[in-house]
This record gives structure tokens, C-alpha cells and sequence, in this order.
């Protein structure tokens, strides 16, 4: 059904109508709201890193995985306090596609589903929607390395 | 009795004896807070989970409703809810606590019409006595049902509604002439109308022609012009599908008044309220129609009204098979008994 | 909404004044943020700051750089550098063209070139201890030496 050319006239007719009075959404604001917002939320990544140069025996290489793992724990918090949705609905892209949007997915999941128990409701649904993002994100690494390898293989790089 | 193809009057003219609304904390924050008989500050409903604070929601409501009209329990016939949840629960489970003989309905966010209707129709017939008749809905209860989960950060767009949290219930009982009551006088039962929108976050849009669809049978079959109704009002079709169902009843020459064409999805929240389109659910035609409707057609400003409440009847499974969304809409005629 | 800009703002604001506080502070506070420029050292007590002198010369003229440090240890010689920020996608050319040209220059020494910024930190770090004189040369090298381990285990 959702094929254009299996629509009825009546159907496409309809939906001209209709997309007249539907509100579009404002692309340009939200970009600039998204750039904004995910700066503002990398800048505090930045930070959180350099606070473990600083202080830790981390380099520049290794410090990611402590970074990470904080901010994964920030947006778990503020998940959890019911603030990270707000900003989602206010800045869209640019609180999602920060590692805190993954948090976020992970955590809003398993908050959902904690009354269907631990074991079916948490450890089940925990992933719903991060798992995807986990299983073609560990896909198109797998991809991407054996492309380089055959490159290296074959000389090219 | 049955006129035209898909309307019945009734000549009894079965009546609204009592309501019970019940609502949670963004509604109290909403336009009409003071028309809700109880409030909840949490959304929980001190429930451990959604469902059964949906649950408590239709139960408060119901005991509210029976109290209002000093009845008991074990003096109600029938019960006709239904809500968004897998199977029904709510319902099913307020029933149980009830003890009333149930019809567990399903019609999406029509189910309040759906209800009012059937359960006027036992009545007219003399099916039965007393029968209550709600819908409810639970934000975060119905959200995750058809949505991501309620804490998710994605951007909703501006076509995307906000389920409300309330349930309405109301007791209908035959007529008895002399008391100044709303009164049922007709129904019209709507076809179910696909217009091939996919889109889950626009049912305002997919659901708009069905809407128009159920007007038009209604004014058809009844041969009645909208100047007959004070005022007509959809259930939840929100600012995209309010304005859509307006030009389509405009061009099938269906002309309204400022203002007699109104929405439940746009009356319930005020405008600084983060509803993107307005609101929708169960809850939101029934709490709108047995809170602040009927009792503004109490207080006289209305004497006839029309309330078409639609429902997207989609399931998540359906929109992610690429299902088009498939809508329908019940339209019920209220008025004031003199 | 409100209350979430307004801590927002608090966040920023607190960053800021931690930043600015104790503004004469040593310069390994800011090292990450500011040309710190910092004298070669050497640990390996033998008279070699000529030497450092010149590596830290050779490396400066390197246009894509802008902050250089350099420590002579007993073992061999540790270049830190910041490349400017522009620049920081051609990193591995950078460090492979200032490996070479440092080799080519001084055949003797055995180099470890690193940019992080860690590791630029702990240069600076140990830079003020030995001028300070709060650790003396045997420890210095210990850390050289502690220093130029971190830098492989990057690899």
C-alpha cells in the first residue's frame, strides 16, 4: 500500500490535500539547534577527556574509553531524571548522534521495561533500539577491515 | 431503529445521568483542569506500573461516575470500555475489579464513541437499565505500546500528538422525562477509510478523512445541516488533521460556522504545552466530551452537539510492515433534554 | 525548559571560572591550551643541553607545529610536539616526515616522537620539577624513561 503507484486517484488525491496543512519541519532551525546542542555536549566530552589527561595516566589514544564511559553515565542520569528527552525534542540530531543518544537509547529502554522484570523485561528489551546500532556498527567495521586488509594484501596502501 | 445506511436513532432518548473523569499531572496543567473530577500529581498513581495506573485511572473513574448518580455497583447491566493497550488489559482488569458484565471494545482512539454508541443502543432497546460506557489511555502505558520508549530523546515532528493520560466514563439510562440531562439522539457509525498514510507520527492526517467520511454519512442519512449541531467536535485529530477534515467537509459542501468545528486534541492542553499537534488517545475525546462538553452543555451554552471521535486502527507491527494506516471514526448526537 | 538552560549555563560558567582561577599558576595547568614553550631538559646529567638546543631548533621549523618539547634522557631523546589544529589530519604524515628528518640530522641519537597531548603535559610536568629542583636527576630519568613507555604503549 505505501507504493505511490498501487494508490488509488482518490488516495493521491487526498494526500496532496493533505500535505498542505501538514506542518514541515523546520529543517534549517533544527540543524542550527542540533549543531548548538551537539558542540555544547562534545565541548563537555572535551573536558571530561582533558580532566583525564590531567589527573589520570591516560593519552591522548587511550582516553576515549573513560570519556565514553562518562558520558554514557551523564546522559544514563539525566535520562533518568527525565531531562534527556527534552532536550532530544529540542535539539533532535544533535543529542542523538553523540555517544549520550546511545546511552540514551540503551537506558530509556531498560527504564521502560523494568516492570516486565530483570531478566525478561530489562535484559530483553535493553537493546531494542540500540541494537541495532551496535549490530551493524560491529557489520560495517567488519567490513570496512577486511577492505583494508585486502588493500594492504594486495599493496595498494 | 436504523436510517439511512449506517445511522440509528434513538427514540427513547437515552440519557447521560452521571460522568466520572479522571486525569493525570499534564492535564492538570492544561486548559481544562477544572473539569476534571480527579487529578492525579503522578504519573504512576503510586501503581508500580503504567498499565495498572491506567488501570486505577478507569477504576477512579468509574467509581466516581457511580457515586455521582448514588448507584452501586451490582445496580449497573453492562460495561463498555476498551483502551490501546495489548488485549485490552486496562479494561479488562477495571472490569474485573467492577463485577459489572463487560464488552471489551477496541476501536483506537473511537472507542469512547464506539461505546456511547452501542451502549445507547442496549438502553434504547431496552437492553438494559444502567450501563457505563469509558475509554482511557495512559501516556506512558499507550506510548509504549506504539511508540519508542517514553524517555527516548528522538525529535518528534510537529504532526506528532501527545496521548493523554485520563480515562471518562459515563452512565446511561433510559429516559426519564422531567430531569435536565444530556440526551442521546442518534449515531452514525463510520467505515473504516484508508487514504494510504504511513506516516505514525501524522494520525492526525491519516485519520482526518475519516472523520469527514462519518460527518458526511451522518448528515446524509439523518438529512440534517451542520447549522442543526451548536457545535461539532472530532476526537483527535489534532491542528494537521483538524484543518484537513475541514477543507474535505468544506468540499463536499459542508460548510461550517467559526468556531462550531472543534477538536478534543486541541481543546484539552493550552498552547505552551509541548504537544507538538495537540492531543490524542482513548482518553482524550472521552475525558473532553463527559468533562468539560457535557458540562458546558449543562451550563447552557450548547444544546446539540456532535462528537466524532476517530481511531487509527494500527498496530506497531502493522506500521513496521509497511501497512498503511487504516482509520475510522463514530460520530454520537448529544443534546440537551428541556 | 528554563531551569535546564539555567543549569546549563551554571555547567559553563563553573568550567569557566576553574579555568581562570589562579591565573599565574604553573604553566603545566594550561599546557594543553597555551604555547607553553618549554627549555629542553636533559636527565642524563652529561653536558647535552647544546644539543636538545638544536633538536628543539630543527623540530620548531616545522610549519604545521607550534609547541615543542623536547628531553634528553640517557636512553634517547623524547620530541613532543602540538600540531597546529588545521593540521591535526595529516598527524601520521607529520610524524613520520619529522622521524625521518630527525634521523637523517642526528644519526647518534635514538628518537621518540609523539604529539599527544599527554604526553606534551608530562614533558612540561617534569620540566618544572627539575627546575623547581624537587626531584633530582636519577628520579627525572625514571620518569623520562616512564614517559617514553606510555608512548608505546600507544602503538
Amino acid at each position: 500500500m505505501a507504493n505511490k503507484q498501487n494508490m488509488t486517484h482518490e488516495q493521491q488525491q487526498y494526500q496532496q490535500l493533505q500535505q498542505k496543512h501538514e506542518k514541515k519541519r523546520p529543517v534549517l532551525k533544527n540543524c542550527i539547534k542540533a549543531f548548538f546542542i551537539g558542540g555544547l555536549i562534545c565541548t563537555v566530552g572535551q573536558a571530561i577527556s582533558y580532566f583525564y589527561i590531567y589527573f589520570f595516566n591516560f593519552t591522548e589514544q587511550s582516553v576515549g574509553n573513560p570519556t565514553v564511559a562518562t558520558m554514557v553515565f551523564l546522559s544514563m542520569l539525566l535520562t533518568g531524571f527525565g531531562v534527556y528527552d527534552r532536550l532530544g525534542q529540542f535539539a533532535g540530531a544533535g543529542s542523538a548522534v553523540p555517544v549520550t543518544g546511545f546511552g540514551n537509547a540503551v537506558i530509556s529502554a531498560a527504564i521502560e521495561h523494568r516492570t516486565e522484570g530483570f531478566v525478561l523485561g530489562v535484559g530483553g528489551n535493553m537493546f531494542k533500539l540500540a541494537g541495532s546500532v551496535l549490530l551493524f556498527g560491529v557489520f560495517a567495521a567488519f567490513v570496512v577491515a577486511l577492505i583494508k586488509t585486502l588493500l594492504v594484501i594486495w599493496g595498494v596502501l | 431503529m436504523l436510517k439511512g445506511q449506517q445511522s440509528w436513532v434513538f427514540a427513547n432518548r437515552p440519557m447521560i445521568v452521571s460522568t466520572g473523569v479522571t486525569g493525570g499531572p499534564f492535564e492538570a496543567n492544561g486548559n481544562l483542569a477544572n473539569d476534571f473530577d480527579l487529578l492525579y500529581e503522578d504519573l504512576w498513581l503510586e501503581q508500580d506500573s503504567y498499565e495498572k495506573a491506567q488501570r486505577v485511572l478507569l477504576e477512579d473513574a468509574i467509581d466516581i461516575t457511580l457515586k455521582k448518580a448514588n448507584m452501586q455497583k451490582e445496580q449497573i447491566d453492562f460495561l463498555f470500555t476498551g483502551d490501546l493497550i495489548n488485549q485490552i488489559t486496562p479494561s479488562s482488569f477495571a472490569a474485573r475489579t467492577a463485577q459489572i458484565p463487560y464488552f471489551g471494545l477496541f476501536g483506537a482512539c473511537s472507542t469512547s464513541m464506539e461505546g456511547l454508541a452501542l451502549a445507547s443502543f442496549v438502553v434504547n432497546y431496552h437492553g438494559a437499565k444502567n450501563v457505563l460506557t469509558g475509554a482511557s489511555s495512559h501516556n506512558a502505558a499507550t506510548e509504549k505500546q506504539f511508540r519508542y520508549p517514553t524517555e527516548y530523546g528522538g525529535q518528534k515532528p510537529p504532526t506528532a500528538q501527545w496521548t493523554v493520560t485520563g480515562a471518562g466514563v459515563a452512565l446511561v439510562r433510559e429516559n426519564q422525562a422531567g430531569q435536565r440531562l444530556p440526551v442521546i439522539t442518534s449515531a452514525t457509525i463510520g467505515k473504516v477509510v484508508d487514504m494510504g498514510l504511513t506516516d505514525p507520527f501524522n494520525m492526525g492526517g491519516a485519520m482526518a478523512p475519516a472523520a469527514a467520511d462519518t460527518i458526511k454519512a451522518h448528515f446524509r442519512d439523518l438529512a440534517l445541516d451542520p447549522s442543526y449541531y451548536d457545535l461539532i467536535v472530532t476526537g483527535d485529530l489534532g491542528r494537521v488533521g483538524h484543518d484537513t477534515a475541514s477543507e474535505l467537509l468544506k468540499k463536499s459542501g459542508i460548510t461550517m460556522q467559526h468556531g462550531q468545528f472543534q477538536d478534543c486534541g486541541l481543546l484539552i492542553y493550552k498552547d505552551d504545552q509541548p504537544v507538538q499537534a495537540g492531543a490524542s488517545g482513548a482518553g482524550c475525546s472521552a475525558t473532553v466530551l463527559y468533562g468539560h462538553l457535557l458540562n458546558q452543555m449543562k451550563q447552557g451554552h450548547y444544546k446539540r452537539i456532535l462528537l466524532v471521535a476517530t481511531g487509527a486502527l494500527l498496530s506497531p507491527l502493522s506500521f513496521q510492515q509497511k501497512e498503511s494506516i487504516p482509520c475510522i471514526a463514530h460520530a454520537v448526537a448529544i443534546e440537551m433534554n428541556d | 525548559m528554563n531551569w535546564i538552560r539555567f543549569i546549563i549555563a551554571l555547567i559553563i560558567l563553573a568550567g569557566l571560572t576553574s579555568c581562570t582561577d589562579k591565573q599565574q599558576a604553573k604553566d603545566s595547568r594550561l599546557a594543553l591550551m597555551k604555547t607553553t614553550d618549554p627549555k629542553p631538559i636533559v636527565t642524563d646529567g652529561k653536558a647535552g643541553s647544546d644539543q636538545a638546543e638544536k633538536i628543539k631548533h630543527k623540530v620548531s621549523s616545522f610549519p604545521e607545529i607550534y609547541d615543542v618539547a623536547v628531553v634528553k634522557g640517557k636512553k634517547g631523546t623524547l620530541v613532543a610536539y602540538k600540531v597546529k589544529h588545521l593540521q591535526r589530519f595529516n598527524m601520521k604524515k607529520i610524524e613520520q616526515k619529522m622521524t625521518k628528518k630527525l634521523e637523517d640530522e642526528f644519526p647518534k641519537e635514538n628518537f621518540t616522537v609523539s604529539s599527544d597531548y599527554k604526553i606534551f603535559l608530562e614533558v612540561v610536568r617534569l620540566n618544572e620539577k627539575m627546575h623547581s629542583g624537587s626531584i633530582s636527576d636519577r628520579q627525572a630519568d625514571k620518569r623520562f624513561n616512564e614517559i617514553v613507555e606510555m608512548t608505546e604503549d600507544m602503538k
